[in-house]
C-alpha cells in the first residue's frame, strides 16, 4: 500500500494514499466536487471539465479528476470563480442538449443543472441549438436506445464498454459538435453489442436508456429497491431490483460490492420478465385421467404423502429418489436433502451437477481434497497467466469473463484451449484447438515439454505433493511417450503451439486454470481434470494467491446445493455419509435416531433414471429440475419417467418434464424468496424477496416441510430462512462462521470456520484438504474415445451454451429482450463440410445419432473444425440430448454430452 | 487486388489502420470503404467495427459512399478562397453538372472540397486523385478533365 500524504481541500485537512485521484479523495471525504465524466470504475477522462479546482502553486484551473495527490497539496474546490466556471460549462453543454426529461432514468446532468439554477431558461446565457443539430436516435437495439441529443460526450459509455466489460463495441462517429456515439456501423442491432447494458448504467444523462419497461417506469413511483443475487449463472452478481406496483421493472448492478462491482450481463440486467410471466404455475395440479386439474394445497400434499408412503412401505426406502435444484436456495436444498434422508430414508439424492462438473469435482476431491474453485472471481484479472480450457467463459460466465478481459488488457497472458472457436479466442495469446476428446494427450504433451525444459517447481513437488519426487518420476515416465510428434498426431495441435503454451503457463509468476464443460462432459472427464491438476502441481501453480484451478459453476447455486449436501455421498459440508461417526453427528443435529440414516451411498442423477427404467426406483420428487432436457439420451429418460409409479415435479413453470408428473407444485421464483446462494468462488450471498409469488405458489422449503409433516415426520420448525441457515452452519463446518447478519452487505467465501473468520479468498495456501494435506498426482494415459465417426455417422457433435439462454431456457426464453437476441436452434458446420456434403447455409437438416434424431437449421461456420458440429442445447424443440449418449465417466458418472457421432441429412 | 493481398502488406497493428484503410479505399473501384472493407480491416486488426467506422467518419479523405473513379478536391482554404476558389467550384459544378459531394452519372468524377493543399503559391488549386493542379483562375477545365478517363 502506498504511503499516506497530507493535503487540504478548502482548508479541510485530509490524509489519503499518495497518488490517489484527487476527485475521488474529495468525494470519499464528503466534498462533493461536481463531475460528470468521472466514474470511479473508469480511468479519468477530463472531458466535462466540471471538476475544476485550484491547486496552490499551479496556474489556472485544474481538473481534479486528472490529478494524483502529493504531500502538502493545498486545493481550493469551491470559490466564486470556480463556481462561475462550472456554471458556464454547464450552460455551454446545455446549449446543444435536449433537456426533455421523462422521469424514467436517473439524470446526474439534470441535477447539476438544477443545482446551478440553470433549469430556469432565463438563467441561461446561450440559446439552445440542439434541434438545429439534427441529432439522431438509434432505437434499433433490443435493450437500449441512444439519443444523441441528450449525449454530453463524456466517454463513460465507451470506457465502460472498453475498460469494464472489455468489449470495445462503442466509439465516436464524426467530430466536433456533430459527433455522437456509435456501435458497429452506426446501427446498434447490427453491431457486436451483446446487450449487457453497462453503458446504460454508467450514462449520466438520458442519452442511453433501457428499452424494456421504459413506458412503465416512473422513478418517483417506485415501491422499493431490493438488493439480491442474480438467478442465472454461477457468478453470483449482485442486482438491485426496482419494484413498481409489485412488479420488477428494472435491474441494475450493485456498485462497490463483489463479485461483480456493478457489472452485469444481458441476462442479469434484462432477464427478469419471466418472474411475472402469465405462464407461471399458480396452483397445485393433480393428474386425473391423464389431464391436469387444479387442486388445493391440502389435496395435493395429502396425495403426495399417501403415494410416497405407500411406495416406501411396499418397495422400501431406496425405491424413492429426489432431484434437488441448482436454481433453488441453500435453505431449500438443505431441507430437500434432509427430507430425502430423513423422510424417504435414502441417499438417492442428486441433481444436475452430476451432468456438469461431477468429473471435475471427483478429480479435484481426489487430488487436492476440495471440488470448489481455489480463487476469487476478481483474481481472473490479476493472475499473470490464465489457461481457459473447454470453457466458453464469455458466453457462460459473462461477468467473470470481464475480469479475464481486464487482465488481458493489463498485459496478462491468456491461453484458450477449445476445439471450437469461442469469443475469448479474440483475446487469447495462444489458441490451442485440439480434436474433440484428446485433452489428456494434449496436457501430457505439455507436461512433457515442461519437464524436458526443466520448468517444474521441485521445491513445491517436494513439500506439497504426496510422495514428492517419487510421484513426479511416475508422471515423468508416463508422459515420456507423449512426444511432440505423437501429441500433434493425436490432437492436431501444432508442436510449436504446444511448446509455447507449456512455457507460458509454467513460467508465469502465477497461473490459474478455468476449466469447463468441454473438459468435464466426456467419458474421460475425470482423467481430463487429473491431467490439468498434474500440470498445475509440478509447476507449483497452486498454493499461492492468484494460482489454482477454478471450475466456474454453470448455475446460480450449483456450488451451494452440493455444499449443503444434495449428493448421494455426502452430508452438508462434504462429510461422507458412509462413516458412522458422521451419521451420528448429523443424526444428533437433526434430532433423529442415527440408525434411521442410511449409510448406503445413493444413486446419482443418471443412475436414478436407469433405476427408474429398471423399475427399481418407483417414486420421485423433482424440485426445480428439468431432466427431459438436461439428461443425456432423452428417449431413455422419457421411458424411465413413464415407468415411475409416482412423480412430483415442483417448479415455477410447466417444463418438458411436468407432463410426466402425477402432481405439479407451484413454487416461488428467486425474486420471491429470502435465502442464500453460493457462487463459483464459494461466496455465500443473500437472496432477498422483492415481489410476491403469483397465485398459490409457495416457497420451496415450506412445501418440503409440509410434505414431511403429512408423511408423519418433522424436519424442523423454522420461522425464517435465517434459522434454516443457522442449522446449515451447524451441519457444515465450512460455513460455521456465516450467518445472515454477517453477509448483509457482502458475501463471505467459505471456508469460514468461526464467527471471527473473514472467509477464505484463496484455498490451499498452507495445505491441501487430502487426508495427509499433500496434493496427489494422478498420471493418466490418453485413451482414444469409444465414440468415433463412422461411415454411417461421419460427424462428431459437440454441444454447449450461448450467452442469451440459460440451461433449459424455461426462464430465459420468457424474456423479450433475450429472445429478441436469439430464439432459434441451429447446428454449426465447417464451411468446407457444407460444400463437401452439398448443403446450403440456413437450410433445415435432420441430425441422427444412434440414440435419436432432431431437426434444426444448418449454419456454415469456421467456429468448428471439419468433421465436427456444434449445437446449443437450450432449445427444447430441437433437444440435443435426444442425440447424446448416456455413456458415463466411470469415476464421476458424468455423461458424455460433448461427443456424439451423428449424421446430417437434408429434409 | 484481393483484399487479403492488400492486408498482407501491413502488420496487423493499430498504427497501420489509416494506411490499411487508404489501401482498401484505393483498391475499391468506386473509391470508398464498403461495409465489407471495414469488417475485413476490423477483423485483421482484431478490433470492433465501430472503431474503424469512427476513424473513417472522422477523416474527410475517407468515404462511406461510392464515389467516382477520380476525386476532385478543390482547395477552399483562406488563400485559395481569396484567389477566388468559389468561382472555380462553380465552374466545375457547371461543367460536370454535379453539386459538391456528388458523383457524375458516368461514375468518373466526384467533387469535394478540401482544406489547404500546401500549394498556396499556385492558388487556387485542386487535386484529382494524387495529382495537384494549380493556377486554376483561367483554365479550360475540359482539357484538364480529358486526361482522366
Amino acid at each position: 500500500m502506498s504511503k499516506l500524504v497530507n493535503i487540504s481541500i478548502d482548508g479541510k485537512k485530509i490524509q489519503a494514499p499518495e497518488g490517489a485521484n484527487l476527485l475521488q479523495v474529495a468525494h470519499n471525504n464528503g466534498i462533493k466536487i461536481p463531475s460528470l465524466c468521472y466514474h470511479k470504475k473508469l480511468t479519468p477522462t477530463g472531458a466535462c471539465r466540471l471538476c475544476v479546482t485550484k491547486i496552490k502553486g499551479t496556474n489556472g484551473l485544474v481538473m481534479s479528476c486528472t490529478v494524483s495527490i502529493k504531500e502538502g497539496m493545498e486545493i481550493t474546490a469551491f470559490d466564486q470563480e470556480i463556481e462561475e466556471t462550472r456554471k458556464h460549462i454547464l450552460d455551454y453543454l446545455l446549449a446543444e442538449h435536449n433537456d426533455h426529461y421523462d422521469g424514467t432514468y436517473y439524470d446526474e446532468f439534470r441535477e447539476w443543472v438544477a443545482h446551478y439554477g440553470l433549469d430556469k431558461p432565463e438563467n441561461r446565457k446561450y440559446p439552445n441549438i440542439s434541434k438545429a443539430l439534427n441529432y439522431k436516435i438509434d432505437d434499433s437495439s433490443p435493450v437500449l436506445t441512444y439519443d444523441a441529443s441528450k449525449c454530453i460526450k463524456c466517454f463513460r459509455c465507451i470506457k465502460g464498454c472498453d475498460e469494464v466489460q472489455g468489449k470495445n463495441v462503442l466509439s465516436f462517429s464524426e467530430r466536433g459538435i456533430t459527433s455522437y456515439i456509435i456501435a458497429g456501423f452506426d446501427q446498434w442491432n447490427e453491431s457486436e453489442c451483446d446487450g449487457c447494458g453497462e453503458c446504460v448504467q454508467l450514462c449520466p444523462t438520458g442519452a442511453l436508456v433501457e428499452k424494456p419497461h421504459r413506458d412503465e417506469v416512473k422513478l418517483d413511483k417506485l415501491d422499493k429497491k431490493v438488493i439480491t443475487t442474480c438467478p442465472y449463472c454461477g457468478v453470483g452478481c449482485q442486482l438491485e431490483l426496482s419494484v413498481q406496483d409489485g412488479k420488477i421493472v428494472r435491474s441494475d448492478g450493485v456498485e462497490g460490492v463483489l463479485p461483480n462491482d456493478g457489472r452485469l450481463c444481458v441476462k442479469g440486467r434484462f432477464g427478469y420478465d419471466y418472474v411475472h410471466s402469465k405462464e407461471r404455475l399458480t396452483t397445485p395440479l393433480i393428474k386425473k385421467n391423464g389431464e391436469f386439474v387444479e387442486a388445493s394445497w391440502d389435496e395435493a400434499l395429502d396425495l403426495i404423502a399417501t403415494k410416497f408412503s405407500e411406495i416406501k412401505e411396499k418397495y422400501g426406502n431406496d425405491a424413492l429418489a429426489g432431484y434437488s435444484s441448482a436454481k433453488c436456495t441453500n435453505e431449500d436444498n438443505y431441507l430437500f436433502q434432509k427430507f430425502i434422508r430423513v423422510v424417504f430414508g435414502t441417499n438417492n439424492i442428486d441433481y444436475c451437477t452430476r451432468l456438469c462438473h461431477a468429473s471435475t469435482v471427483t478429480a479435484m476431491l481426489k487430488s487436492i481434497g476440495d471440488g470448489a474453485g481455489s480463487n476469487s472471481i476478481e483474481d481472473f484479472a490479476t493472475t499473470d497467466c490464465l489457461f481457459v480450457t473447454g470453457n466458453n467463459i464469455i458466453e457462460t460466465h459473462p461477468v467473470t469473463a470481464t475480469y479475464v478481459k481486464n487482465g488481458k488488457y493489463a498485459g496478462k497472458k491468456l491461453i484458450v484451449c477449445d476445439p471450437k472457436w469461442t469469443p475469448l479466442v479474440k483475446y487469447a495469446d495462444i489458441w490451442l484447438q485440439p480434436r474433440l476428446g484428446t485433452d489428456v494427450a494434449l496436457l501430457n504433451g505439455m507436461i512433457r515439454v515442461i519437464i524436458k525444459e526443466d520448468l517444474i517447481d521441485p521445491d513445491f513437488i517436494e513439500k506439497r505433493v504426496d510422495r514428492g519426487m517419487e510421484a513426479f518420476e511416475e508422471l515423468k515416465q508416463l508422459v515420456e511417450k507423449y512426444t511432440l510428434e505423437k501429441t500433434e498426431e493425436i490432437t492436431s495441435v501444432p508442436k510449436e503451439k504446444i511448446i509455447e503454451a507449456a512455457r507460458m503457463y509454467a513460467t508465469a509468476r502465477t497461473a490459474m486454470i478455468a476449466t469447463g464443460m468441454g473438459m468435464s462432459q466426456q467419458v474421460t472427464g475425470t482423467n481430463n481434470v487429473f491431467s490439468l491438476i498434474n500440470m498445475m502441481m509440478i509447476t507449483g501453480q497452486i498454493g499461492k494467491e492468484r494460482a489454482g484451478i477454478d471450475p466456474p459453476r454453470g448455475q446460480n447455486n450449483v456450488q451451494g446445493a452440493t455444499d449443503v449436501g444434495c449428493s448421494p455421498l455426502i452430508y452438508p459440508g462434504y462429510i461422507p455419509i458412509t462413516n458412522e461417526e458422521n451419521r451420528k453427528r448429523v443424526a444428533k443435529l437433526w434430532n433423529i435416531d442415527f440408525e434411521t440414516l442410511s449409510g448406503k451411498p445413493g444413486l446419482t442423477t443418471v443412475e436414478i433414471m436407469h433405476a427408474a427404467y429398471d423399475k427399481k426406483v418407483k417414486g420421485m420428487y423433482i424440485m426445480g429440475e428439468n431432466p427431459m432436457v438436461t439428461d443425456p439420451d432423452l428417449n431413455h429418460t422419457e421411458k424411465a419417467l413413464k415407468k415411475l409409479d409416482f412423480l412430483v415435479v415442483q417448479d415455477i413453470f410447466h417444463t418438458e418434464t411436468t407432463p410426466f408428473a402425477d402432481v405439479i407444485l407451484p413454487a416461488a421464483s428467486f425474486a420471491e424468496k429470502e435465502g442464500t446462494f453460493v457462487n463459483s468462488d464459494r461466496r455465500v450471498i443473500r437472496v432477498r424477496k422483492a415481489v410476491e409469488s403469483p397465485g398459490k405458489a409457495r416457497d420451496d422449503w415450506r412445501i418440503i416441510v409440509d410434505i414431511a409433516e403429512k408423511m408423519g415426520y418433522s424436519i424442523g420448525n423454522y420461522n425464517t430462512e435465517s434459522e434454516i441457515f443457522d442449522e446449515i452452519a451447524q451441519a457444515a463446518p465450512i460455513m460455521a462462521g456465516i450467518s445472515y447478519d454477517k453477509i448483509e452487505h457482502q458475501g463471505i467465501q467459505w471456508p469460514c470456520p468461526d464467527k471471527n473468520h473473514p472467509g477464505t479468498s484463496t484455498l490451499f495456501l498452507e495445505k491441501f484438504n487430502t487426508p495427509n494435506g499433500k496434493g496427489i498426482l494422478n498420471p493418466v494415459e490418453h485413451v482414444p474415445q469409444t465414440e468415433q465417426p463412422s461411415k454411417e455417422f461421419p460427424f462428431i457433435l459437440n454441444t454447449g451454451r450461448i450467452l442469451y439462454h440459460y440451461h433449459t431456457s424455461t426462464m430465459s426464453r420468457r424474456n423479450k429482450a433475450l429472445t429478441d437476441f436469439a430464439n432459434e436452434s441451429y447446428v454449426l458446420m465447417n464451411p468446407g463440410d457444407v460444400v463437401k456434403f452439398g448443403f446450403t447455409n440456413d437450410e433445415k437438416v435432420k441430425l441422427t445419432s444412434k440414440q435419436g434424431e432432431l431437426v434444426t437449421s444448418l449454419q456454415a461456420s469456421d467456429q468448428v473444425a471439419e468433421g465436427e458440429l456444434f449445437m446449443p442445447w437450450h432449445y427444447s424443440e430441437a433437444p440435443v440430448n435426444r442425440l447424446t449418449r448416456s455413456d458415463l465417466d466411470p469415476f464421476s458418472k458424468i455423461a458424455a454430452f460433448k461427443l456424439t457421432a451423428c449424421k446430417v441429412e437434408k429434409i | 487486388m484481393e483484399r487479403s493481398e492488400i492486408l498482407k502488406q501491413f502488420e496487423p497493428a493499430n498504427e497501420n489502420m489509416l494506411n490499411i484503410l487508404h489501401a482498401l479505399q484505393n483498391n475499391n473501384s468506386q473509391n470508398y470503404l464498403s461495409e465489407e472493407d471495414i469488417k475485413i480491416a476490423a477483423n485483421y486488426l482484431n478490433t470492433t467495427y465501430s472503431h474503424i467506422y469512427g476513424v473513417v467518419t472522422y477523416y474527410t479523405m475517407f468515404s462511406l459512399k461510392p464515389r467516382g473513379k477520380y476525386i476532385i478536391r478543390v482547395c477552399n482554404s483562406p488563400v485559395c478562397n481569396m484567389e477566388n476558389s468559389t468561382k472555380v467550384i462553380e465552374e466545375i459544378k457547371r461543367f460536370l453538372s454535379i453539386e459538391v459531394g456528388e458523383t457524375t452519372d458516368d461514375k468518373r468524377f466526384t467533387l469535394e472540397l478540401s482544406e489547404c493543399l500546401g500549394r498556396c503559391g499556385k492558388a487556387p488549386g485542386m487535386m484529382i486523385n494524387e495529382d495537384v493542379i494549380g493556377n486554376l483562375d483561367n483554365v479550360d477545365f475540359k482539357s484538364i478533365f480529358e486526361n482522366y478517363n
